[in-house]
């Protein structure tokens, strides 16, 4: 493999020293002048109609400059949640609503000069609602007599059907010897990402309209909030300060349009800034679902039928479920020749779901691989051996996905993993047989996808190529934390042939930097990377023929390799450093500006992979799960910045872990919203919750379609975390044990899963 | 507005400081709004995330669960407040050469609460850095890399005190 100076390499993120030293500026952090503040009046019931509101006494409140009721705002429908815009994003939601459809919906909003006076307002408006019968379980909702949601819009609260279908399925089991059949409940988790949904909207006496934001998606965010303010694209700017995570919440519109017509209304810039409450139960969460899979399966352990259904519960909006939904049936990785994938995106009055890492990869990979382990079990063959003599080869194609893998190292992320349990294994006796506490390992594999699977995936870069030989590079990447700007920085440097310190990064800015798909999909380092990588070879043409020009000679040439310009001049070889270049042509006779640009529109989206092992402890008198050692090796292609896929494959186990075993949003059915809306009720993994994490990336990947050969890595981290740590639970104990945790419950416990889901 | 305002004075970032504060504020609240201090950080405001550490007489507090009035006359120490004649302190190069930080809105609870740590326990165990810093929620590094920087940064003070 070719040797790289900056890729492949390990550097911190560019902008560390700024985060360290607290000087970087979040959202929250920004200040303009004459700033005030705004506030969302958010409905305490999970369905109602609003039958008054009395505004009075909320505008006494001193510091108060406006409120906004439903009837102040245009009765757009739209769909808050930011992609390319697809059809089956249904516009069913309204910037502040007199029909409240979950706990948390927007009713009314307030500008004021101070967070106090806002909070003093909102507990001074006097609503009264009209309660109705909310649902919250998709099985409820499916009912004949179940209150519709959205009864202007769907005959029923099942409002999208998914299908992807390969080969005839019912014959595939016909000729399976055997057919193994389970139904999951995976519970609903939220993002947690630590800066709050944050947004300072100006809108100008020019009326245009300028938004901070910390947003996945700039771009998108943009065309949504120009189409429901009825604005042009281009009087709308969209920036995103530094960001503090996103793991797809931040995939779609929150407050953005509410904070917009209050500016408008107050003619000041007006800052939003959720509180954690409202983060957990009135922005977005990972969808919850059930999902019915059977597996038909010949004597020699090769899958020959695969059948999937999955009721997603999209809660009281569509935003992204038919898409999620859809996004599950492309990350199969084993064979069958006989594919079939439904799902059903229903309504219900829980949290709305939207993006969360892994797309809906997640929860479907936890269901599959539980089963993977059991029908390895009871065929009587090893679990990693059945996973790999059915597993997807290079050259070949995931069932029901056009494109062939072109990389795939999953028998090498097995022999790695191995080797690092062995050693562990060596170093730690395992408790014996008959003591209490049982020790065990589990394992699962996983994969992803480097960007949208749907061809849709597309992004743009712009290099400024400056006259000392240094660059900008403009990229409308949303770098939240995991590092794109870096990557993409190593990227540039490394096709110019220059140093990493040459770079500078101007990005996430709609009125300054190219179009950008946005931070989703984990399309940075694949879909972005080929947009920066050929943004730098455009650049590299553009230097050549002024070059050419300058030297009197064909473009021909002229040629570049590993920041050294070639010229064969008729007087011989002239060679060039990038410095050298631009000191000749950015003040030669014609003057030059060099502007590289590309647009990279991806074909295909090539999956990444990883295998993943777990060590539990079971205490069997208290149930109680001690995890131990975690294990995760990953297939990324090339690693553009090894140090920054590793602190992503860290990330990712850590919420792994929280879904299996400490996570969930609970619905309280008396109250009738969520239970767990705050950090004491929903536990996110702390430092003692973490078990000896061991990652490690093979080396011997290459993507040929990829920038340098690189993957994705941000969700796949996430994907098979979950499943390793039950299938470890389910070896030490049985199938049939009760435990403690959520998930531990949904799986093990066969019987009444009715509690633990809705 | 408020309930009456009250006059407080404290040492901050090693210079004395008096300011007005509202009888509801929190030392949070004075500290982004007031001061200007916005590397102090609100992540949830009830004292359940650490994004908002500071030190305060020599130990880790969640400044949105300390009423302003209550730093009256005491030594309040910021994340701003940490590097000396603008060279970053010791955590801050670990935890950037450890690649601690991925989206860095926990990162100046983190090092608040670890240089709390060091302060009183320069060489702590494994055990206790995780002790130490579980107040803080990271959502981003699975606490891998923080923890290793704690460690380097413990070993680097070390060998600068030798
Ligand atoms: S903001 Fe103070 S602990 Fe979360
Ligand atoms: S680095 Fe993002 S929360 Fe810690």
């Amino acid at each position: 493999m070719e040797e790289y100076k900056v890729v492949g390499k390990s550097c911190s993120r560019r902008d560390a020293l700024s985060l360290v030293m607290g000087c970087a500026k979040f959202t929250d952090d920004l200040n303009l002048p004459g700033m005030v503040y705004g506030k969302i009046l958010r409905s305490p019931h999970a369905h109602a109609r609003v039958a008054s509101i009395d505004k009075t006494e909320a505008e006494k409140v001193d510091g108060v400059l406006g409120i906004l009721l439903p009837e102040d705002v245009p009765d757009v429908l739209f769909n808050c949640g930011s992609s390319p815009p697809y059809p089956a994003y249904v516009k069913d939601e309204r910037i502040l609503t007199a029909k409240p459809l979950y706990a948390g919906d927007r009713i009314a909003a307030v500008a004021a000069l101070t967070p106090k006076a806002c909070e003093e307002a909102l507990a001074k408006m006097a609503v009264r609602y009209e309660v109705l019968p909310a649902v919250f379980d998709v099985r409820d909702a499916m009912k004949e007599d179940a209150p519709l949601i959205h009864p202007e819009l769907f005959k029923s609260n099942v409002f999208k059907k998914t299908e992807m279908k390969q080969g005839d399925v019912e014959r595939g089991f016909q000729e399976s010897d055997y057919i193994f059949e389970d139904e999951f409940h995976i519970p609903s988790v939220q993002h947690v990402a630590m800066e709050p949904v944050s947004c300072i909207c100006d809108y100008s006496r020019e009326g245009k309209l300028t938004v901070w934001a910390n947003s996945q998606v700039l771009f998108h965010d943009r065309r949504i909030l120009a189409e429901i303010l009825n604005m042009r694209e281009n009087d709308v700017r969209i920036i995103k300060p530094f960001m503090g995570g996103g793991f797809g919440q931040r995939q779609q519109l929150h407050n953005q349009p509410v904070g917009a017509l209050l500016s408008k209304l107050v003619g000041r810039p007006v800052k939003i800034i959720n509180t954690r409450e409202e983060e957990m139960y009135a922005s977005c969460v990972r969808m919850s679902c059930i999902c019915r899979l059977k597996f038909g399966v010949s004597q020699d352990g090769r899958i020959l039928a695969y059948h999937v259904k999955v009721y997603g519960n999209s809660g009281a909006y569509c935003t992204h479920t038919p898409i999620v939904l859809g996004s599950m049936s492309k990350k199969y990785q084993y064979h069958a020749p006989h594919y079939h994938f439904e799902a059903f995106s229903v309504y219900t009055n829980a949290p709305v779901a939207g993006a969360m890492r892994g797309y809906g990869n997640p929860q479907l990979t936890l269901c599959r691989e539980i089963m993977m382990d059991k029908m390895a079990r009871k065929l009587g063959i090893d679990p990693i051996k059945f996973r790999l003599m059915n597993h997807v080869e290079v050259g070949e194609n995931f069932p029901g996905v056009p494109f062939t893998v072109r990389s795939c190292a999953i028998r090498e992320c097995v022999k790695r993993g191995e080797e690092i349990r062995q050693e562990i294994d060596h170093k730690e006796v395992f408790l014996p047989k008959d003591s209490n506490t049982v020790e065990s390992w589990g394992v699962a594999f996983g994969c992803h996808a480097s960007g949208t699977t749907d061809n849709e995936g597309m992004s743009s870069s712009a290099v400024l190529v400056h006259d000392d030989g240094t660059m900008t590079l403009l990229t409308g990447t949303s770098d939240m934390g995991q590092g794109s700007e870096t990557a993409f920085s190593q990227i540039l440097a490394e096709e110019m042939g220059v140093e990493l310190k040459d770079i500078s990064v101007t990005a996430a800015d709609t009125s300054c930097t190219p179009y950008e798909q946005g931070s989703f999909a984990s399309s940075q380092a694949y879909v972005g990377g080929n947009a920066v990588y050929n943004a730098a070879v455009d650049a590299k043409d553009k230097i050549c023929s002024v070059l050419a020009k300058y030297y009197g000679i064909e473009p021909e040439k002229i040629s570049h390799k590993k920041g050294v310009f070639t010229v064969k001049a008729p007087e011989g070889d002239i060679f060039l450093s990038l410095k050298e270049c631009m000191a000749k042509i950015a003040f030669g006779k014609e003057g030059t500006a060099i502007i590289g640009s590309a647009c990279y529109k991806a074909d295909r989206s090539p999956a990444p992979f990883h295998v993943c092992w777990a060590k539990v402890a079971v205490d069997n008198t208290s149930g109680v799960i001690t995890l131990r050692h975690f294990i995760q090796v990953a297939d990324v292609g090339t690693a553009i910045n090894p140090d920054i896929v590793k602190g992503q494959l860290h990330g990712g186990t850590a919420q792994g872990i929280g879904l299996a075993l400490m996570e969930q949003i609970e619905i309280d059915k008396t109250a009738n919203k969520p239970s767990t809306s705050d950090l004491l009720h929903y536990k996110v993994p702390t430092s003692l919750d973490m078990p000896e994490i061991h990652v490690d990336i093979v080396k011997n990947s290459y993507e040929p379609t990829g920038p340098f050969g690189a993957k994705s890595v941000g969700e796949l981290s996430t994907v098979a975390v979950a499943p390793a740590i039950v299938n470890a639970v389910s070896n030490a104990t049985g199938e049939n044990s009760n435990f403690p945790t959520p998930l531990a419950k949904v799986f093990l416990l066969g019987g009444n899963r009715e509690d633990f889901f809705y | 507005m408020g309930d009456g305002r009250i006059r407080i004075k404290f040492e901050l970032n090693g210079s004395e400081r008096q300011i007005d504060v509202d009888l509801s504020d929190s030392l949070l609240d004075v500290l982004r709004d007031d001061l200007g201090l916005t590397g102090t950080k609100r992540g949830c405001d009830r004292g359940l995330c650490g994004a908002c550490t500071v030190i305060m007489n020599g130990k880790a507090v969640n400044s949105c669960q300390i009423p302003a009035m209550r730093a009256n006359g005491k030594n309040i120490l910021t994340i701003e407040g940490l590097a000396v004649d603008g060279k970053p302190h010791p955590l801050q190069e670990a935890f950037v050469d450890e690649g601690a930080v991925q989206c860095g809105f926990c990162t100046p609870g983190m090092i608040m609460s670890a240089k709390a740590l060091l302060d009183q326990n320069p060489d702590p165990s494994d055990e206790e850095i995780k002790v130490a810093l579980s107040g803080n929620i990271c959502r981003c590094t699975g606490y891998v890399n923080i923890e290793k920087a704690v460690r380097k940064a413990a070993d680097d003070i070390k060998s600068l005190d030798l």
